[in-house]
């Protein structure tokens, strides 16, 4: 694995603190909302037993609804004036009944769905037979009964047994008929009964009611005053506590929701969206719990008025603050209290001490993560920058260049880099020692050759038999092989030294090459020296006498393999931004393992006919082609007709002035 | 009177070779194995002709050494350094110190004494009055065959034997392409290219010495060099 991917990797596990500090918060923001709720629901729960004491429990079960209005109904049959009043209705919803006080009177608006309308009139004899509403009202005074026909739409008047006028307007509608009624005044604790009769098609009657028997009453519940006012006693400061009926109608009400902004508003701007999109926990929708309805029909209500407490988070309309409402039943079951207080959106932020905490804990986080990308990355440069040196320091020539970067360093790095050095200060050692042994080895052998030469020479002057001559001809030979090993070992070093020192020039490359190819000519005889050679002068930038020397090995190594009747092709051609010069003969083709190592020193593929040939001739062809940034080639040609060599040039690299 | 030629050389066989050799040839030859002992020599009476191994016994320079006193006590003495180095460093740090050639080991016994003989030949040539001297004249170049002199613009350009000889044989026929062979063969040395090369460019370093502007030695690259006329 690279080192970028580790410390990628190692920046991965970095990064999961900043998570895990999230999480934390959200945690943390959830335990203390929970912690809330709870409480509310501890103050829900203390606040009912003392409602219980204070105000009169409405009732269980069914019951109706008087609503209270600010604008006078109009007897007219039209349910305009009673919009946004939430009627009673029977289980099965066919019956709706609503009652409204508008200050004058109370009036009842009842609609009944009836598919099967047998219409008749409450005076006619057969009204019995028909469809019919019959009311009751019960109040200390006793009981008063009425029932409602009509034939045909339009106003009613029903009369009780004492004659009590009940006025009222009669209305078909799509699915059945609508009656708006002013009833007489009802006292607080007077109820009231209402059963629709429903004649169907195969003459039997159907009744419906709101889940009391026919004949009986239901209590009548209104906002009452004096229940608000023992609220109001209990009602926390900044919280609203709402009674509820044991069918959810608002019984009493006290207290407002305190809408001051909170603190993780004042948070706001970009940071306090943020805090607010990552950290807030869900909040319910506000419109179930709006401030002026006459029922509450939530979830959390049901919850209480079925005997167990429940609590609720919802946003509040306002941004940054959210409601929690705790609902716990009554005890004697009739009914719920509710407990609304506006709370900050964000507990954590609200907490003082919680909020320097995580503002701590994000920073730490924060400069403990820009450390460890700081402390990695550089870490890696410096192992990058050693390892680019460590891979330059050995040149393609097999010279070294060590330019080890830490070396100071008191840390590991500086240990590696100085065990670098000290490797590569070895292996250039020995690199130098190989590279001069030759020439060490030449020198050496010089002397005691000078012996053999020198005594070979004086032994002509002396008198020996003719058989021993022939020993002093064979050893003079030898001598003179080993002579010529010596001669190239310290001419390999010698162009090695010229190499060295070589300067750059700009000339005419084609030239050179014609001028040599006319040599050539002359050299290579018997064998055909074929010219492929540009037309027009080619620039180039290196080396004439190095290039003509190479140039010189190569035909020499090509003459030594081309057969007496064979043929030496000699080609230059430009190749992009160098130059390729190629000698080619039709001598017989390379040995495949020997391909890659033909220009290496001391190394040869003649067999034993020309055995004094040390395989120096193409070393010195391949450093001459890498001073002038280049390669130098071996490759069998495709139809297998022979050998090229070629060398692909650069040019060397200019000095800057 | 047989002239003598003193051997400085550190290796008892080389010394005794080259000795029985210049000895059959008439020459007196006095054999020293150190620089100390040749200096004591030296003192006593000089030689005709030195051969000098550069690394003597144990001193490395010591053959430099013996050259510089030499030198200062017989600037007309010739001088033939002989040694198993041949670094071109050593050729001039050897010709600077004023010797009249530097031969390479490798020299057979033939192709010294070839050397010895030119050397004294151009000692005897300096001796006898310059009048009748038959002389090769080519542009501002005057090339005395015999006393082995070169004078460009009437100044000397001061050339060792083996660059005489080159120069000699691209002089004699302007124009003409000399490939290292020849010039080798004219220059009785066995030596690689990359010698005859560095000896090219020292005798052009000499002439530019005299006049920055001299060009006339040119390279044929792959051929050889020619003396543009």
């Amino acid at each position: 694995m690279s080192t970028r991917l580790t410390l990628l990797l190692s920046l991965l596990v970095a990064l999961a603190l900043p998570v895990a500090g999230w999480q934390l918060v959200r945690q943390t923001e959830a335990l203390l909302r929970e912690g809330q709720e709870r409480a509310q629901l501890g103050a829900a729960q203390a606040l009912a037993r003392a409602v219980a004491v204070e105000a009169s429990l409405p009732p269980a079960g069914a019951t109706y609804y008087l609503h209270r209005v600010p604008a006078p109904i109009v007897i007219d049959g039209s349910a305009d004036d009673w919009s946004g009043l939430e009627a009673s209705r029977s289980s099965d919803g066919r019956l709706a009944v609503t009652l409204a006080d508008d200050g004058s009177a109370v009036h009842a608006l009842i609609e009944v769905d009836d598919a099967t309308r047998v219409r008749a009139d409450a005076a006619d004899p057969l009204g019995r037979r028909g469809d019919r509403i019959e009311l009751a009202l019960r109040d200390p005074r006793g009981l008063r009964q009425w029932r409602l026909a009509n034939a045909a739409p339009g106003p009613i008047n029903a009369l009780d047994e004492h004659g009590a006028p009940l006025r009222g307007e009669w209305q078909e509608t799509a699915g059945g008929y609508r009656v708006e009624l002013r009833l007489p005044p009802i006292a607080a604790d007077g109820s009231l009964g209402l059963v629709a009769r429903d004649l169907r098609e195969d003459g039997t009657e159907g009744a419906l009611t709101l889940g009391a028997e026919p004949g009986s009453t239901l209590p009548i519940l209104r906002a009452d005053a004096a229940r608000d006012q023992a609220l109001a006693a209990l009602a926390p400061d900044g919280a609203r506590l709402r009674l509820v009926s044991s069918d959810g109608w608002v019984v009493g009400q006290a207290g407002a929701l305190n809408t001051a902004p909170t603190l993780s508003t004042q948070a706001g701007g970009w940071r306090g969206l943020l805090y607010r999109l990552l950290l807030a926990p869900p909040a319910g929708a506000p419109g179930d719990f709006a401030d002026d309805r006459a029922r509450i029909d939530a979830p959390v209500v049901w919850q209480a008025l079925s005997g167990v407490p429940a609590s609720h988070v919802r946003a509040s309309g306002a941004s940054g603050s959210v409601v929690v409402s705790a609902a716990v039943p009554l005890p004697g079951g009739h009914g719920a209290l509710l407990l609304e207080q506006s709370s900050d959106a964000l507990l954590v932020l609200a907490n003082r001490g919680l909020s320097t905490l995580v503002a701590a804990t994000l920073a730490t986080v924060l400069v403990a993560g820009l450390l460890l990308t700081g402390f990695a990355g550089v870490q890696g440069l410096r192992i990058r920058r050693l390892r680019n040196a460590a891979e330059r320091a050995l040149r393609p020539d097999g010279r070294l260049d060590a330019h080890l970067p830490h070396l100071a360093a008191h840390d590991d790095l500086g240990d590696l880099s100085r065990s670098f050095a000290r490797l590569l200060g070895e292996v250039g050692a020995y690199t130098d020692y190989l590279r001069t042994l030759a020439s060490k080895l030449s020198h050496e052998l010089s002397t005691p050759l000078a012996i053999v030469r020198s005594s070979l020479d004086n032994l002509e002057h002396e008198r020996l038999p003719s058989e021993a001559r022939t020993y002093a001809l064979r050893a003079r030979a030898g001598a003179d092989r080993l002579a010529g090993i010596l001669r190239a070992m310290a001419e390999a070093s010698r162009v090695e030294r010229a190499i060295a020192g070589a300067e750059g020039e700009d000339f005419d490359l084609a030239a050179l090459a014609r001028g040599c190819a006319e040599a050539y000519r002359d050299l290579a005889a018997p064998r055909r020296v074929l010219l492929d050679l540009p037309a027009g002068p080619l620039a180039f930038h290196g080396a004439p006498d190095l290039i003509a020397q190479a140039l010189d090995k190569l035909i020499d190594n090509a003459r030594s393999f081309a057969p007496a009747d064979g043929w030496i092709r000699f080609a230059l051609a430009a190749e992009g931004e160098g130059v390729v010069l190629s000698v080619a003969n039709n001598g017989p083709p390379l040995p495949a393992r020997m391909q890659d190592r033909l220009f290496d020193s001391l190394v040869s593929v003649r067999d034993g006919v020309d055995a004094h040939h040390l395989g120096l001739g193409l070393y010195i062809v391949r450093l001459v082609a890498e001073l002038h940034r280049g390669e130098a080639r071996a490759q069998n040609l495709a139809d297998g007709s022979g050998v090229v060599f070629s060398l692909h040039l650069g040019g060397m690299p200019r000095r800057p002035l | 009177m047989a002239r003598t030629i003193a051997i400085v050389e550190d290796e008892p066989v080389i010394r005794a070779n080259y000795a029985d050799a210049l000895k059959r040839l008439g020459f007196e030859v006095w054999t020293h194995g150190s620089r100390p002992e040749a200096s004591r020599a030296f003192e006593l009476r000089l030689p005709d002709l030195v051969l000098i191994d550069i690394g003597l016994a144990d001193e490395p320079e010591g053959g430099f050494e013996l050259c510089r006193e030499l030198r200062s006590k017989a600037p007309q003495l010739p001088i033939i350094f002989l040694t198993a180095r041949e670094s071109d460093f050593d050729v001039i740090s050897g010709l600077r110190l004023g010797a009249d050639d530097y031969l390479t080991k490798d020299v057979s016994l033939p192709h010294l004494t070839a050397r010895i003989n030119t050397l004294f030949r151009r000692v005897d040539a300096l001796r006898r009055p310059p009048s009748a001297e038959a002389q090769v004249l080519q542009g501002p170049l005057a090339l005395a065959a015999e006393r082995m002199r070169v004078t460009w613009n009437g100044t000397e350009v001061p050339l060792t034997v083996t660059e005489f000889w080159m120069v000699h044989t691209l002089v004699r026929h302007p124009g003409h392409v000399k490939n290292r062979d020849q010039l080798m063969r004219d220059a009785q040395v066995v030596v690689d290219d990359a010698t005859i090369t560095s000896h090219v460019k020292r005798i052009r370093k000499k002439f530019i010495a005299i006049d920055p502007a001299f060009d006339a030695i040119e390279t044929v690259h792959g051929a050889g060099y020619r003396w543009k006329p």
